[in-house]
């Protein structure tokens, strides 16, 4: 690519960077550009584009980094930052930096040649995608009030380059497509949902735009009709796909390396022990073809890796990138990733899910007497230290008698992770991924992932809705 | 750093735009100076120090009274670099639809940053070993406070210098400098086999108006202590005492709901409600650009208009809505000084506070529930249903009794949690855009055992 920058201005920066000792240095070079459409009240609102384009040098001497970052790509702007980001090393060690060879990457995505605009598609196909959802989110009931919505297509191409001599290249593309939609009958209901991934814009002849505003306008129209949800602990059924958001937070964020390495998650040191209902193994894997959490290769030059986190209730290890990896006597797990070019990057999930068990949806629904159905999940947020987490409903229901019977509002479920994790009595064989709409916050910094789930039953879970027993 | 090097970058910007074929255009270029570093135990393990820049434009074509509108923005500064996007912006605007309401704000009184005290000298002047020394300390005290303090997260300190070049095409040129410093500690505790972490920070625009180290870092490890042997209680109704840094979460709620950009698309609990009184007399909640020192204050918004002081609820009483000049424009009203990188932010949005401090609101409460720290996020904004994860201090008698975690509690805005606040303390600081005092609502559910 033409953003590409010349091997021999990286190697020199490398060679600045250890000039003052130091055991390793990298460069990350971004150049992205966005573009995006808004739907607001039927009418197409505003357009956008975004250039992000710069490049950070960072330098490491034992679990101590230093970092510095320029959007200006010249030689002296490069060299600069290189002996900024030096300033933490004090060893003195006079290292020479390998020559850069070229590492060959798999794609785990293929940008789509023929659009235009670098890959990002042409804003004309945006708009009538944004008119379909409009059409059809109005057309599925008077009571739909707004239809708002937004299709926004990335493309990052990256460039790492590292000081034992690895030059690697990954093109990204990320396109996203969603609704917004308010409902009104005794009172307000709102819904959101999108979906999408790292692919090319042919992902909506399968997920058409009427099926994402459908799918929208049917949730806002039930939470206009939804009563408040109840308080008090009680079985849990969590939904497929959307439900992996509970691994997410209960265990997910809980094993990345950085909190381990430290001693600071309630997972540290337990690699081999039981932590969960044998019922339980869960997976992160940044190696699935087009999904919103892959990578080809993470922010560090590793590639995208398929890595067993919990294996039937058994920790078997941690999500690692380089740094944490060497501190802890292990490889990098290709879990190094960062926002942008002004980051330094750190342990994160790619796609976290759990495989299939044996139940059916109908077994664990007609299991519960009296609780709560949880379908669809908002987000979440997790305490890594004493392992409490909440994930809140999008789409729920009460369980009465064995039946599904009203929606209900949207509430967090709150609860401690390796304390739930034993209490999973169920796993459906419906496994499957979310929709492509999860975006992970950690330290201040964004990146996309995906979730999964078959339907799981949770014996006993605190769930906090207003309206007591 | 001189207020000459971003100027010059928004009118290279905004001439772009122009020569690409907009018939309006606004150009804002920031330029920061960041620094931040982060000790662990007896090391500094991260330093950071970066100039960043990045410039942002919004252009209209068309014909006045049906213009189309689009925005960009890009960190490549390039010559080339400005130009291409601003042709591709312009291209992107053909695409949107006709908009009454779209267009520049009128021209409207001085964008001078006279009397703001947002540009601290104290901040270039602080020397990194000085920065570091503080990260170090910290560090240190967090873990000196009690010997069950053994680890942490880490002690962040940070600062930056930015200064912001504005120009429109309507002949609006200005620029201004601030700053902002803030430190962090973020200590575990061992609480027998069971890990417990909290935080505490401190933000101010001058280095001077920060709280001290060890101040700092002892309120971080004596929040974790306070928690220690924390269990969850069964569910009931109780009083809700949030205090100050949660309260603050609180009312970046209310704000959502009195952003225009929601009211417009009816997602908001208070869309329909001006005029009318949907909180407790307690309640006068007030947005003010042009507070001296505050973290939200500027001379101008994110499009130029001056910002002011807008009272949003007094005495209970919704009196506006927050705007932009879009939304103004479509419904009916004034731009409040609230545009905010393309959408609607707050300036210093704050809830009035009371007259006592937080241990005689604790005193006066009977029995209910002291919340310190909250997870989750997601809100209701339709229709203002709340429900959050939560830990804190079981009150009993007026008195702290014991920690609790693992429970939720929930209300809903306009029935509950507005007309329900019906006592303030007087512990309000301004070190974010959005703040409150610690303040009481007289019932909410805690959902628990």
């Amino acid at each position: 690519m033409s953003h590409d920058l010349d091997a021999a201005l990286l190697q020199k920066t490398l060679a600045a960077a250890l000039e003052r000792g130091g055991i390793y240095a990298d460069v990350f070079v971004e150049h992205r550009v966005s573009q995006s459409v808004r739907l607001q009240d039927s009418k197409i609102h505003e357009a956008s584009v975004g250039i992000t384009s710069g490049a950070g040098v960072r330098v490491v001497e034992g679990d101590r980094q230093g970092y510095a970052y320029t959007d200006d790509l010249s030689e002296k702007a490069l060299l600069d930052a290189a002996r900024v980001a030096s300033l933490i090393a004090r060893n003195g060690a006079r290292i020479d930096s390998a020559d850069l060879r070229e590492i060959a990457v798999k794609p785990r995505y293929a940008v789509d040649a023929n659009a235009q605009e670098n890959g990002l598609g042409d804003l004309s196909t945006y708009v009538a995608f944004l008119g379909r959802i409009d059409v059809a989110g109005r057309a599925y009931d008077k009571r739909i009030e707004t239809v708002n919505g937004a299709m926004i297509g990335e493309v990052q191409h990256v460039q790492i380059a590292t000081s034992d001599g690895r030059l690697v290249r990954d093109t990204r593309p990320l396109i996203v497509l969603s609704a917004q939609i308010v409902a009104r009958d005794q009172v307000r209901g709102f819904a959101s949902y999108a979906d999408g991934g790292r692919t090319s814009l042919s992902f909506y002849e399968k997920k058409t735009p009427e099926a994402i505003a459908t799918e929208a306008a049917r949730i806002a129209v039930m939470n206009a009709e939804a009563r408040e949800a109840p308080a008090g602990e009680m079985p849990v059924v969590v939904g497929a796909g959307s439900g992996g958001v509970l691994l997410h937070e209960a265990v997910g964020h809980g094993l990345e390396g950085d909190f381990n390495r430290e001693g600071t998650s309630l997972y540290s040191g337990r690699v081999g022990d039981r932590v969960a209902s044998e019922l339980v193994t869960i997976f992160d894997d940044g190696d699935i073809e087009n999904e919103r959490g892959s990578i080809s290769v993470d922010d560090e030059g590793t590639p995208g890796q398929h890595k067993v986190l919990i294996e039937r209730g058994v920790l078997r290890g941690y999500m690692l990138d380089t740094l944490n990896g060497r501190l802890m006597g292990s490889d990098s797990t290709g879990s190094g990733r960062r926002q942008n070019f002004r980051f330094l990057p750190i342990p994160r999930m790619c796609n976290t899910y759990m495989p299939p068990g044996e139940s059916t949806l109908d077994e664990i629904i007609r299991s519960v007497d009296r609780g709560v159905y949880a379908k669809a999940f908002a987000g979440g947020q997790v305490d890594i230290s004493r392992g409490d987490f909440v994930f809140m409903i999008s789409e729920g229901y009460l369980i009465e008698g064995g039946k599904i019977t009203a929606p209900i509002r949207g509430a967090s479920l709150v609860g401690n992770g390796p304390a739930i994790m034993e209490k999973v009595v169920a796993v459906g064989s419906d496994a499957q991924l979310a929709n492509g709409q999860y975006t992970c916050g950690k330290n201040g910094q964004m990146v996309p992932v995906g979730v999964g789930m078959p339907t799981v039953k949770i014996s006993s879970l605190t769930v906090g809705g207003s309206a007591l027993q | 750093m001189s207020d000459a090097a971003a100027l010059e970058i928004a009118e290279r910007g905004l001439r772009s735009a122009l020569a690409a074929g907009a018939r309006d255009a606004e150009a804002t270029c920031t330029i920061a100076r960041r620094f931040s570093v982060r000790a662990r135990d007896t090391e500094i393990d991260k330093l950071e120090q970066s100039t960043g820049r990045s410039l942002a434009l919004r252009v209209f074509v068309g014909e006045p009274g049906k213009l189309r509108r689009a925005a960009f923005s890009t960190s490549d500064l390039t010559g080339d670099g400005i130009e291409t996007i601003a042709k591709r912006v312009v291209e992107a605007a053909h695409h949107v639809a006709p908009d009454q309401f779209a267009g520049l704000p009128e021209a409207s009184g001085s964008l001078e940053a006279t009397n703001l005290e947002i540009d601290a000298s104290d901040v270039a002047a602080r020397p990194n070993d000085a920065k570091i020394d503080d990260a170090l300390t910290l560090e240190r005290e967090a873990r000196a406070f009690d010997p069950r303090i053994d680890n942490s997260n880490g002690s962040y300190v940070a600062d930056a210098q930015v200064t912001l070049g504005f120009a429109n095409s309507n002949g609006a040129r200005a620029s201004y400098d601030s700053t902002n410093a803030s430190m962090m500690a973020h200590p575990v505790g061992r609480d027998g086999d069971a890990k417990r972490t909290a935080y505490y920070s401190t933000s101010a625009r001058a280095w001077k108006d920060c709280e001290q180290p060890t101040k700092v870092a002892r309120r971080a490890s004596s929040r974790i202590l306070a928690m220690f042997g924390a269990a969850p209680i069964p569910s009931q109704k109780l009083p809700v005492i949030f205090e100050r840094d949660v309260a603050s979460a609180v009312l970046g709620d209310i704000f959502a709901a009195v952003s225009a950009a929601n009211v417009a698309i009816d997602n908001s609990y208070l869309a329909d409600k001006i005029g009318e009184k949907v909180g407790s007399d307690l309640v006068t909640i007030v947005d003010d650009g042009r507070l001296p020192r505050g973290m939200g204050t500027s001379p101008f918004d994110g499009e130029g208009v001056p910002t002011r002081r807008t009272v949003v609820f007094q005495n209970g009483v919704l009196k506006t809505h927050l705007f932009d000049t879009y939304y103004a424009r479509k419904l009916g009203a004034q731009s409040t000084g609230n545009a905010s990188g393309g959408g609607i932010g707050p300036n210093n949005f704050y809830l009035e506070p009371g007259t006592i401090g937080l241990e005689e609101l604790i005193a006066q409460t009977k029995r209910g529930l002291l919340v310190l720290s909250i997870i989750g996020f997601a809100t209701e904004c339709a229709t203002g249903t709340y429900s959050r994860g939560v830990s804190g201090i079981l009150i009993e008698d007026g008195e702290l009794r014991h920690a609790v975690d693992g429970v939720t509690i929930a209300s809903n805005f306009l029935t509950g949690i507005l007309p329900g606040i019906d006592a303030l303390g007087n512990d309000l600081r301004y070190d974010s855009g959005i703040t409150a005092p610690s303040f009481r609502v007289a019932e909410m559910t805690v959902s628990g055992e």
